[in-house]
């Protein structure tokens, strides 16, 4: 509820893209129920469907086009500069200069600026997630709501997995900035490594005069303790059986055995430490999580895009082809 | 006692080995990770006390591993190994190699830190795996591309292909799944998949619509809606087959039941044919003209609107009430008074549109009524047919009487002047035979005057002037289809009484025509809308597009 109440994308300029679509969607509806053409409903091939299919196409080459303008806006990351200088900076260091260069960038084009034919970057995703969400209607007025196993239903359906994908993305960018700065409270990822880093160091230190059983969890908790990983251990943001968390929880019990020792303020020490060091794993787990969700979409909304442009193409060429 | 001088090298950022060089001694020495270790190896890998090196009775130096702890001599994975010159001992990430001993000392040994923890920059350790999905390197568009390439194949590239050559189309056909099925956009009707494989069959040119020909290769004999050539030609210029027919619907029927597209021409007819005697119609429940009956008029067959009441007279040729026959209390028959009821006569074909035509022997003899008996001077039963074979059925009929007894029987002949004449006696007799007929006939069969019955009760008659036929039966026109260009079957109606639209119960003469009005059917019919109760009728509810007129009214 409180997300609702601060401005976003969703009611910009007071819902002006909501109100847009809904007039167009109300148009379509109503169309479709009042124009009975002859054999009973609409469907692509009566005028109307002609009519609700181009409608569509066009709305599907704008929100394309969309995608594809906001790769040369100034100050939106573009991944494949950040990866060529990555590349040539493999050691991770001095890439300082060029994010400093990319903030300096952003600043030059604000969000709510003019971007592109007037309108601003924020204008044109509202009005990319409202008409998206409208072409659900559209397009299955276009069917008649007649599916089957053919190119024309496939195209329908990837349009539905990048819409739905799409939403999916929404949700994100609605929800996930907030946690991510709730969650990092004025760190940043880098600052968070380091501080394990640290932490690590000072576990194996103070571990190494002590039993080998609480080095051994040391050690496996500073060199298995996984942050990030491949597309799904991003996505799912915790590591099964993750050495910090065990060796937290094993360090507590030794402590316990080894109370009369003479060391207990060493394995307090480490007790502490690592349980620092875990705080600090979840909160960075978390953060890139996060991330990785918002970004996570893409690798779904992209790719299904594109697939469906192709069987768009397919379907429109297979429709005059044999007309 | 071991004296052991201990070489630590370490190495600087050129790789080069710095030394540093420092004495101990015990009765053993331990090797661990242990503050109390005299051999100190500060690793994680190494244990609190990992080996121990001690001096054997016969004076060796071996060195001796603890119980869990691994030591590596020279390649090899062992619990104690003596100690000489060359030897290497790897203790965790440690290499200790036995050096040769100084004078003063027992033993040298080197350590060196060989397999730093690659953790040394903890850093490094976290960022060696991607933490970021950018960093995995996964290209969105690629992916996106890959998916594009494998729709265009499977989608477009295939179902192309059967286009390219025929020969190759009519292969693939053949195939459990063709090419072209995915372009498909729906199951087609049942006549049409048998070569539902073959998409060119219809679609003879890409990019151009389904052609007339086309559909005319197949259907040669499908009839016109116009008879006259010129003006079919002109009102149908830009009507194509597939306007009316949609093929790809399934189970759906490929006749369009749709009324605008007739209302298009017959909504103004005149705009079409000025000189058309057809009425408008926009729909059947609102504006749709009085129907017309088709009937015989004389020799020709004429079109009467049913609110022309003076026009609307059969004229069949046949004396018949319905009233009678459809007595309450019945009618008098040979089994006594017999209800009646429409369908003792109207028996319906195996069409369930029309009823079979009637006969005198089949219907109106049934239950033995209406036989034809004649009875001077003896009774008999004349058949139903023509005159002349009425008469010649008479004439055989007295033949043989008069031969069966010629005494008593000439009798007969005498009161009728034919027992003497010229000839001789067998001509008597057949001049006497043909007498009794005529003179029978005249008195039953073909009796006009008095009561009447036999020919004369369903039949009008008159005098030919003949000798051998001297009577003519007006023929019978019953007609049989009043409304040739409508679709109607009865079978359909069969929940409704017969009267309940013909109204014959009170009809006294045959001339009075009993079908139903547009307003009789619009009890229950309603026009191109749904409405409770009423039933939804379109135009091709009654008319056929490309049935011919047909004037064939009379049964043959």
């Amino acid at each position: 509820m409180d997300m609702m109440r601060r401005p976003n994308l969703l009611k910009y300029k007071n819902y002006r893209y909501f109100k847009a679509s809904s007039l167009l969607l109300a148009i379509a509806v109503a169309a479709y129920a009042l124009i009975e053409p002859a054999g009973g409903n609409s469907y692509g091939g009566t005028w109307l469907g002609y009519v609700l299919g181009i409608i569509s196409t066009l709305i599907v080459f704008l929100l394309m086009w969309y995608g594809v303008s906001k790769r040369h806006t100034p100050g939106v990351p573009d991944r494949r500069q950040y990866h060529n200088i990555r590349r040539k900076h493999e050691d991770g260091a001095d890439l300082s200069d060029f994010f400093a260069r990319r903030k300096a960038e952003r600043r030059t084009c604000p969000a709510k600026q003019s971007w592109r034919y007037g309108g601003t970057l924020q204008g044109w995703l509202s009005a990319h997630v409202y008409l998206g969400a409208s072409l659900i209607v559209l397009a299955s007025l276009h069917a008649g709501f007649q599916f089957g196993w053919n190119v024309h239903t496939l195209s329908y359906v990837l349009m539905l997995l990048v819409i739905a994908s799409g939403f999916y993305g929404m949700y994100t960018y609605l929800n996930y900035p907030r946690q991510i700065t709730q969650n990092m409270a004025g760190d940043t990822l880098d600052d968070l490594l380091l501080k394990i880093a640290e932490l690590d160091e000072l576990a194996r230190t103070r571990a190494l005069g002590l039993p080998d059983e609480v080095n051994a969890l040391v050690l496996k908790a500073c060199q298995e303790t996984r942050l990030g990983g491949n597309f799904f251990q991003q996505l799912n943001g915790s590591q099964r059986d993750c050495p910090t968390a065990l060796a937290v929880q094993q360090v507590q019990q030794l402590s316990q055995k080894f109370i009369h020792d003479d060391q207990p303020k060493l394995m307090r020490d480490l007790y502490s430490t690592l349980l620092h060091k875990e705080k600090l794993v979840l909160r960075a787990r978390n953060e890139i999580m996060l991330k990785a969700r918002m970004e996570g979409w893409l690798y779904l909304h992209v790719p299904l895009s594109i697939a469906l442009l192709a069987a768009l193409i397919a379907h429109i060429v297979a429709i005059f082809f044999y007309w | 006692m071991i004296s052991c001088l201990l070489i630590q090298v370490s190495r600087n950022p050129q790789g080069l080995p710095i030394c540093r060089e420092s004495v101990i001694s015990g009765e053993s020495i331990q090797v661990g990770r242990g503050a109390a270790c005299k051999i100190h190896l500060l690793d994680h890998r190494v244990n609190l006390l990992h080996a121990t090196m001690k001096r054997s009775e016969d004076g060796t130096l071996y060195i001796e591993g603890e119980k869990d702890a691994t030591i590596n001599i020279n390649g090899f994975i062992v619990q104690s190994a003596a100690l000489s010159p060359g030897t290497r001992v790897e203790i965790g990430p440690y290499l200790l190699t036995v050096e040769p001993a100084p004078d003063g000392h027992d033993i040298a040994l080197s350590t060196e830190l060989t397999e730093p923890l690659p953790g040394q920059d903890a850093a490094k350790i976290y960022r060696a795996a991607p933490i970021s999905l950018a960093a995995l390197g996964v290209s969105k568009r690629k992916l996106g591309f890959a998916l594009a390439t494998g729709i265009f194949f499977v989608f477009l590239m295939l179902p192309l292909l059967p286009a390219a050559s025929s020969a190759f189309d009519k292969w693939q056909a053949t195939l459990p799944v063709t090419l072209t099925e995915s372009w498909n956009p729906g199951p087609l009707s049942g006549g049409h998949s048998v070569f539902g494989a073959k998409c060119s069959t219809c679609h003879q040119r890409a990019f151009q619509s389904v052609s007339d020909d086309a559909c005319a290769g197949c259907h040669k004999q499908v009839a016109k809606h116009l008879a006259k050539d010129d003006l079919h030609a002109r009102v149908f210029k830009n009507v194509r087959c597939t306007d009316c027919h949609l093929d790809h619907r399934g189970k759906a029927e490929l006749v369009l039941h749709d009324p605008s597209a007739c209302v298009t021409c017959h909504g103004d007819i005149k705009s079409k044919n000025a000189s058309t005697a057809l009425a408008n119609v926009h729909d059947f429940g609102t504006d749709h003209p009085p129907f017309h009956i088709t009937l015989l008029n004389g020799k020709n067959v004429i079109r009467a609107r049913q609110d022309e009441k003076g026009r609307l007279v059969e004229k069949s040729g046949l004396k018949y009430s319905h009233q009678v026959h459809l007595n309450k209390k019945g009618v008098s028959s040979p089994q006594g008074d017999t209800v009646m009821v429409c369908k003792d006569c109207h028996e319906i074909d195996e069409a369930g549109t029309h009823f079979a035509p009637m006969t005198m022997q089949k219907t109106c003899q049934q239950s033995r009524c209406h036989e034809l008996y004649f009875t001077e001077p003896v009774e008999g039963v004349a058949p139903h047919g023509s005159e002349r074979e009425v008469m010649n059925q008479l004439r055989e009929f007295y033949a043989k009487w008069l031969a069966g007894s010629p005494v008593e029987n000439m009798a007969v002949c005498e009161r009728v002047g034919k027992a003497s004449g010229v000839g001789n006696s067998a001509k008597r007799a057949l001049d006497c035979a043909n007498e009794l007929a005529r003179k029978n006939a005249a008195a039953t069969l073909f009796r006009e005057d008095g009561e009447a019955l036999e020919c004369v009760m369903c039949h009008e008659i008159g005098p030919t002037g003949d000798y051998d036929v001297p009577w003519k039966v007006a023929p019978l026109h019953i007609n049989r289809d009043w409304q040739p260009g409508a679709v109607f079957s009865h079978s359909k109606h069969d929940t409704v009484n017969c009267t309940g639209c013909h109204d014959k119960m009170n009809s006294k003469t045959s001339t009075e025509i009993a079908m139903p009005t547009i307003e009789k059917c619009r009890e229950c019919h309603i026009g191109d809308h749904s409405a409770k109760g009423k039933i939804r009728s379109v135009c091709d509810s009654c008319h056929r597009f490309h049935q011919e007129v047909t004037r064939q009214i009379i049964a043959k």
